[in-house]
């Protein structure tokens, strides 16, 4: 056997997604179930259109609160029951929220099913929201947030969304003090009853279920009486057109400067979506991509640097990502630049974009081996609207891309000329490194 | 017969090369994925004084290149076949994993045994990497509310033995002192097969593996082994407290801490089951009494060998470490009272039937969710097997945390929860002038 070069491998299997059955109950909520028995456990998500672009401007943050809410009191149940219940059946149910979608996740041993689907539907119909309750979150996320704001990325992720879309509700996906503060039993009520409806809805289901029939049974029986409501309409998908804008978020204390430099991206079911992932995913998706052999191995100016695409329903997000010592931004920063202007300007070579169609297609199919990573994707394209043949031929569409396409997209989305920068630093002493490429807009840490 | 783990075995075939390498192979077919994961039992503890951050040090350089994959190799082979990678360090070894399309074990193993038969130690690799470290240091640590408090004071205030207190990332002077020879020493010592675990995990066929890894790795020489360093604790006479000024925390913390039982004693299972009664979801005493109840804690972390361990990896001497994010309205010095008394009410009190019951199916639970992806299973098989010898307790180790009883919890408590053996950390915001000079 030679030893000095890398053995040759025969080809990947084809990655078969496990069959779906797919149904809906008559008050409209889509059921999904997959049959998975590697594992004695279920996993189920039930996703609502309900995140935080339905917040109302006066209450940034309400799906959050509503979703961490959800499990803490129901008209049957008190928080301690739930919590009681939930740990005897060896599961857990938590309820997130994200700019589109509001999440109810679950699991439990599978001999639990209709203890953890009865569970899931008390919490998601019949959420009371008592008064303590209310009163210790607000508290604790008023806390959480003083927490999160002493965190430079999360300033540099704050200001750079807002710059991207304000005054698109996407803009702000985090509550402020006074939201806080504002937030009581009648507004995560109103939130409850408009935005948590089974049209509104799907329910996945994936593990080592009993037959489709009893599963559905379990479904029904649970879900079966939940009064058919029609759903808010979103917020319009109108968005701001990108301009450069530069602002420094002043940290005093920092050693180091924390940036962000992208645009508007797109959402997953747009004709870009695969060449812009692909083209990310050489600039910055890896350890071998471009900005990192170059700002962190060549150049040593960071320890982490990467890129991300990020879909959106309506939108996404692209973003180059960095942390570099304050003494050598200029440079850095004239180093980002450059590499984001050459790969709108120049073809990917023939063998990153080979390596890198590799990459996607391998990581995609080895996030898929748990029973949470097969149902959260599974769920989040429904939940997106897409097909689910989306999930077999992702490996197909991400190696169909051109280099052509790559650089087409990245003109149109990476390009830094109209991209927005947002710098989290001490200004005294990157203040003046940072006008060597613009204007700088100064703004006090909040 | 039924398992605890419901009916789950996870299948271990065990192989020893003439080199002294242990192997370990798990075959599950049913997703085309293979985990590769090396473990060397080296880690900060081993260091030697004037050579701290070393252990990391070579995680970095593990990276760098070696004789047939040049630097860069690495990353580039595993993503570019569609895989994922990384290292980490620890208080008692050093792991690093390939997670690849299962077609590509070959080139996992292949990865593997380059470096371990030839890494690359030269200037231009060391010196970029001590700025990958330094510069590692700046983000995760010098520039992260509570980091540098838990990280590196902790340690120092709960152990007195410098081999368990000094800094795991090191300190830039030990850094620029590191030379080449230094560190191919330290690469001889301690990165040879007679001192690693490999384990394949995932979608293989056992002989077709076990030829390959005979292949790669059968050659490679071993080395002598150095005697372990003496970690032993001198024994704690009285409680410790101390105030840390953080500039970059907006909200307070405290740190709690006891010296823990011997790892696999009958003590250490009653102390996991204890730590699931204290903070083991929504039901534990921790988030429905001071969460809840007294409105006092806000966020809350535990676990034998806490912030660096868990039960899987926990080293005795170690510490059973609570801590606490808590609301500002009470102090520090209250936050140890609670936590106090939620634990002194354990073992005066007793533990009802219910509430054990809860916490072994919440325990049971865990452990399958955690078993159903091959990097996991790979890491618990490579780390049973490095510190205990026994990779099989991944399908055992279960049957001694559930048979733990009520009153095994109580005593294993009032022995080892002693308030008079107890070190706090509280952690406060400060104004930036405040702060220490790290």
């Amino acid at each position: 056997m030679d030893l000095t070069r890398p053995p040759q491998t025969p080809a990947l299997p084809v990655y078969k997604l496990p069959p779906v059955l797919e149904t809906k109950l008559d008050n409209g909520l889509a059921v999904l179930l997959i049959q998975d028995h590697r594992f004695p456990m279920v996993t189920a998500r039930l996703g609502f259109q309900a995140g935080s672009k339905y917040d109302p401007p006066s209450l940034p943050g309400l799906s959050e609160s509503t979703a961490t809410l959800l499990s803490e009191g129901t008209w049957n149940r008190t928080a301690r029951q739930i919590a009681e219940e939930v740990n005897g059946i060896g599961g857990s149910i938590s309820a997130s929220s994200s700019a589109d979608l509001l999440v109810l996740g679950g699991n439990a041993l599978s001999e639990y099913l209709p203890k953890l689907i009865n569970l899931m539907a008390d919490v998601a119909r019949n959420a009371s929201f008592p008064e303590d309750e209310v009163e210790l979150h607000k508290q604790n996320r008023t806390q959480e947030l003083l927490s999160q704001r002493s965190d430079a990325s999360f300033l540099a992720d704050e200001k750079f969304t807002e710059l991207l879309f304000a005054p698109h509700p996407y803009s702000r996906q985090d509550p402020t003090l006074e939201s806080i503060a504002a937030l009581d039993r009648l507004a995560l009520a109103g939130f409850r009853d408009r935005s948590l409806a089974p049209s509104n809805a799907v329910l996945v289901l994936l593990g080592a279920l009993p037959p489709p029939q009893e599963a559905l049974d379990i479904v029904r029986a649970e879900f079966g009486s939940w009064q058919a409501r029609e759903a808010p309409a979103p917020p319009p998908a109108e968005f701001p057109e990108p301009q450069r804008a530069i602002v420094l978020v002043n940290r005093p204390g920092s050693v180091q400067a924390d940036i962000r430099i992208g645009r508007l991206g797109v959402p997953r079911h747009h004709p870009d979506y695969f060449p812009l992932l692909v083209g990310n995913s050489i600039l910055g998706g890896g350890t071998s991509s471009r900005l990192f052999m170059n700002i962190r191995e060549r150049q040593g100016f960071a320890y982490d640097v990467h890129s991300a695409a990020q879909p959106l329903q309506d939108s996404g997000t692209f973003a180059v990502v960095t942390q570099v010592r304050n003494e050598v931004l200029a440079e850095a920063l004239e180093a980002l630049l450059a590499e984001m202007r050459q790969i709108g300007s120049h073809p990917v070579s023939a063998d990153e974009l080979e390596a890198t169609a590799n990459y996607l297609s391998g990581v995609f199919v080895i996030r898929l081996e748990t029973q949470d990573g097969l149902a959260a994707q599974v769920a989040a394209v429904r939940l997106m609207g897409l097909p689910l043949a989306y999930l077999e031929n992702y490996t197909t569409r991400v190696r169909a891309v051109t280099r052509e396409e790559i650089r087409a997209a990245a003109a149109r989305y990476v390009d830094p000329e109209r991209a927005a920068v947002v710098v989290v630093g001490d200004a005294s002493k990157i203040a003046a490194q940072l006008e060597s490429i613009g204007k700088v807009t100064v703004e006090e840490a909040k | 017969m039924p398992s605890t783990l419901d009916g789950l075995n996870i299948p271990i075939q065990r192989h020893t090369l003439a080199n002294g390498m242990r192997v370990i192979f798990s075959q599950d077919n049913a997703v085309p994925v293979v985990a590769v994961y090396i473990v060397y039992g080296v880690g900060a503890r081993d260091e030697e004084r004037g050579r701290t951050g070393f252990a990391h040090l070579f995680e970095h350089m593990m990276f760098q290149g070696s004789r047939n994959a040049p630097k860069g190799a690495h990353f580039k082979l595993v993503e570019s076949n569609g895989g994922f990678l990384n290292g980490s360090t620890h208080p008692d070894y050093t792991d690093y994993f390939e997670v690849l399309p299962s077609n590509k074990l070959a080139l996992g193993l292949w990865l593997e045994a380059d470096r371990m038969r030839a890494l690359a130690i030269n200037t231009e690799n060391l010196d970029n990497q001590r700025d990958a470290v330094k510069q590692e240091r700046r983000l995760s640590f010098d520039n992260q509310a509570y980091a540098t408090a838990v990280v590196e004071r902790w340690p120092q205030l709960a152990f007195d033995n410098w081999q368990n207190s000094h800094s795991l990332i090191g300190s830039f002077e030990d850094l620029d002192a590191a030379t080449v020879d230094d560190v191919a020493r330290f690469f001889r010592t301690h990165y040879a097969p007679n001192n690693a675990v490999l384990v394949v995990s995932g979608d293989i066929r056992i002989p077709e593996a076990k030829e390959l890894v005979e292949a790669y790795f059968g050659d490679i020489p071993p080395q002598p082994r150095p005697a372990p360093p003496d970690l032993t604790e001198p024994p704690r006479t009285e409680p410790r407290f101390e105030t840390y000024p953080d500039r970059l925390a907006k909200v307070p913390a405290v740190a709690i801490g006891y010296p823990g039982p011997p790892r696999r004693s009958a003590d250490f299972n009653a102390l996991v089951m204890l730590d699931l009664l204290l903070t083991g979801g929504e039901s534990s005493r921790f988030h429905q009494n001071l969460v809840k109840g007294n409105k006092s804690v806000i966020q809350y972390a535990a676990n034998l060998g806490w912030p660096f361990s868990g039960p899987a990896d926990y080293k005795d001497p170690g510490i059973y470490g609570i801590y606490l994010l808590y609301n500002p309205a009470f102090t520090g010095e209250q936050m140890v009272a609670q936590a106090e008394e939620e634990i002194a009410k354990v073992w005066r009190d007793g533990v009802g039937a219910a509430e054990l019951e809860r916490a072994r199916t919440h325990l049971r639970s865990s452990r399958i969710q955690e078993l159903q992806s091959s990097r996991a299973r790979a890491s618990l098989l490579g780390r049973f097997e490095l510190l205990d010898g026994n990779p099989d307790l991944i399908n055992t180790e279960l049957d001694g945390f559930l048979a733990v009883t009520a009153e095994q919890i109580q005593a294993a408590t009032k022995r080892y929860c002693d308030p008079g053996k107890r070190t706090a950390l509280n952690i406060l915001p400060a104004a930036p002038q405040e702060a220490q000079e790290g």
